[in-house]
């Protein structure tokens, strides 16, 4: 699970005065009922738009988030190791498939999306951007980026759009193993040799500013998403989603020994709020406009694999076939 | 280009490539709606769906897509393009409401397997099968058959003769998880390890 951090356009509110009024009331009173969106129903051009922007980023981060660990694979240490990060990251391309197939009930088709991955159109989450030195940076990543992205992910799924919730569940319920997974793998490295100590310790001191990224800029200069709010698109804000994220692991972070490369991180027992030192929110943008150290190194892998499979999607097309937007 | 990715090395990527990468209509195949039976006796439920080329191929990777963690009994997998979509009703109105009772028409009568939404959220429940001349008429069968007064929101045929089902002898092929502990919570123990460590560190 690898969603997190997602990136809204400014909403523009002018828009809405070209939806009939009373259409978008009764689609805003169902949402109000806390009843889901079916991909028949009548739905406002923005909410549309602003839910294939999330949910194909979703799918991207889950496919190009499978990158940096899949290349450990090969040298996980120990069978076990390898199976499991095996199983895991099949359960992430899976994640993307059911992700694409939840964008696509809304009229996107999966060929444009993956074009719009390929050609640098659409984002992924930021995270992926890094690369991965060591065995312990792909520990690090199967318990604290999934433990970020379960933050993320177990807000959207008490969303209003309906397919996109039923992913969300399914893939939560798939998720359970990858936390426990990772936490156990990091437990074994920092509490084992001296070497392994300071090599899951060097990996969290590179995981950390990217991991605060990871939930996307505070909210005092994010772009007004009162509207997205307010129709179950943004289930919570990414301030409060870093300091969930700071709550639930910081002191299972601290109780394996390690320290969290941060000299002001802690929290402030009277506003019950996690204080840290504010990310490079200028290294973000960077890093997301494609300047990060592995953009073009992620993006020619998927590129190739997708340049090499066509000749095999192409022999078994029927020329027949005919493409029905999915039902549910 | 230099990656810590052995795919990059071993494919000879080469990074000047850069033009635009166009992807032609259907590129990724059509699309499968996918039932599964999560234990004997019970509906199938949709699930979702899987791009492929034919049934064969639906069925495959539906099995690895959507039972590959959590086991079921059984599996339908149907083209999206067969199936017959009714309206979509709001609320307690019942989509049958709707549907006009019709007689069948020339044709030869076939088989259409009939699956109902009883609530926004949830997913499609098969409740059957009818004998129709038409999609029209099968949901003017499935009126006749499964119109109990109470709210079905949505309403979807499709030809049985469309389908694949997985059959009652291959069965053995959803007994595969026992062996696959390490995909398991529960094999991934920290408590213990982390206690033993704590009482090493005060110790030492």
């Amino acid at each position: 699970m690898y969603g997190g951090g997602n990136t809204f356009e400014a909403t523009k509110f002018d828009n809405l005065a070209e939806e009939d009024p009373i259409k978008l009331d009764e689609f805003e009173a169902r949402i109000a009922r806390g009843e889901k969106i079916e991909p028949m129903d009548w739905m406002p051009a923005l909410y549309r738009k602003q839910l294939i922007r999330m949910i194909e980023q979703h799918a991207h981060s889950e496919i190009i988030g499978a990158l940096p660990e899949g290349t450990w694979i090969t040298r996980a240490p120990g069978f076990k190791r390898k199976l499991a990060l095996m199983a895991k990251v099949q359960d992430e391309v899976g994640h993307a498939q059911l992700l694409y197939s939840a964008a696509e009930t809304l009229g996107k088709s999966r060929e444009q999306m993956m074009q719009d991955l390929i050609n640098g159109k659409s984002k992924y989450s930021n995270i992926f951007n890094y690369p991965a030195f060591t065995w312990a940076d792909s520990a690090i990543i199967s318990w604290l980026v999934d433990a970020g992205a379960i933050v993320n992910q177990l807000a959207n799924s008490k969303g209003s759009y309906g397919p996109y919730c039923r992913a969300l569940e399914r893939i939560c319920a798939e998720e359970s193993f990858h936390l426990k997974y990772g936490h156990h793998a990091v437990i074994h490295l920092a509490t084992g040799s001296k070497i392994q100590k300071d090599m899951v310790q060097d990996a969290l001191n590179r995981w950390w500013p990217p991991m605060m990224h990871f939930f996307g800029p505070p909210d005092r200069v994010s772009v007004h998403t009162e509207v997205l709010t307010k129709w179950k698109v943004k289930m919570a804000s990414n301030d409060e989603m870093r300091q969930q994220f700071l709550d639930m692991y910081v002191p299972k972070i601290w109780e394996l020994g390690l320290k969290v490369p941060d000299p002001n991180l802690r929290k402030n027992e009277e506003t019950r709020q996690w204080e840290y030192t504010e990310p490079d929110w200028e290294e973000f943008k960077r890093v997301i406009n494609g300047d990060g150290p592995c953009n073009k190194e992620r993006l020619a892998v998927r590129r190739t694999a997708e340049e090499r499979g066509r000749w095999v999607r192409q022999a078994i097309l029927v020329p027949k076939a005919k493409y029905v937007t999915p039902l549910a | 280009m230099k990656s810590l990715d052995p795919r990059i090395t071993r494919w000879q990527v080469d990074e000047s490539n850069r033009e635009s990468l166009e992807k032609e209509h259907l590129d990724q195949l059509v699309t499968y709606e996918v039932f599964l039976q999560m234990k004997e006796g019970k509906a199938y439920e949709h699930v979702g769906i899987v791009h492929a080329s034919d049934l064969d191929m639906a069925f495959l990777f539906a099995k690895e897509q959507y039972s590959r963690r959590y086991t079921c009994t059984g599996m339908w997998v149907v083209a999206t393009e067969m199936v017959t979509v009714t309206e979509f009703t709001d609320l307690e109105e019942n989509v049958y409401d709707s549907i006009s009772t019709m007689a069948a028409e020339g044709n030869e009568l076939q088989s259409y397997e009939v699956f109902h939404l009883t609530k926004r959220g949830k997913q499609h429940k098969h409740v059957g099968q009818v004998k129709a001349a038409s999609p029209e008429h099968a949901q003017s069968e499935a009126k006749k058959h499964f119109d109990d007064g109470r709210p079905v929101l949505n309403v979807w045929v499709a030809p049985s003769n469309e389908f694949l089902f997985s059959k009652e002898e291959d069965k053995v092929i959803w007994s595969t998880l026992h062996e696959k502990t390490h995909r398991d919570v529960i094999s991934y123990k920290a408590a213990d390890k982390i206690k033993a460590f704590k009482e090493r560190s005060q110790h030492g």
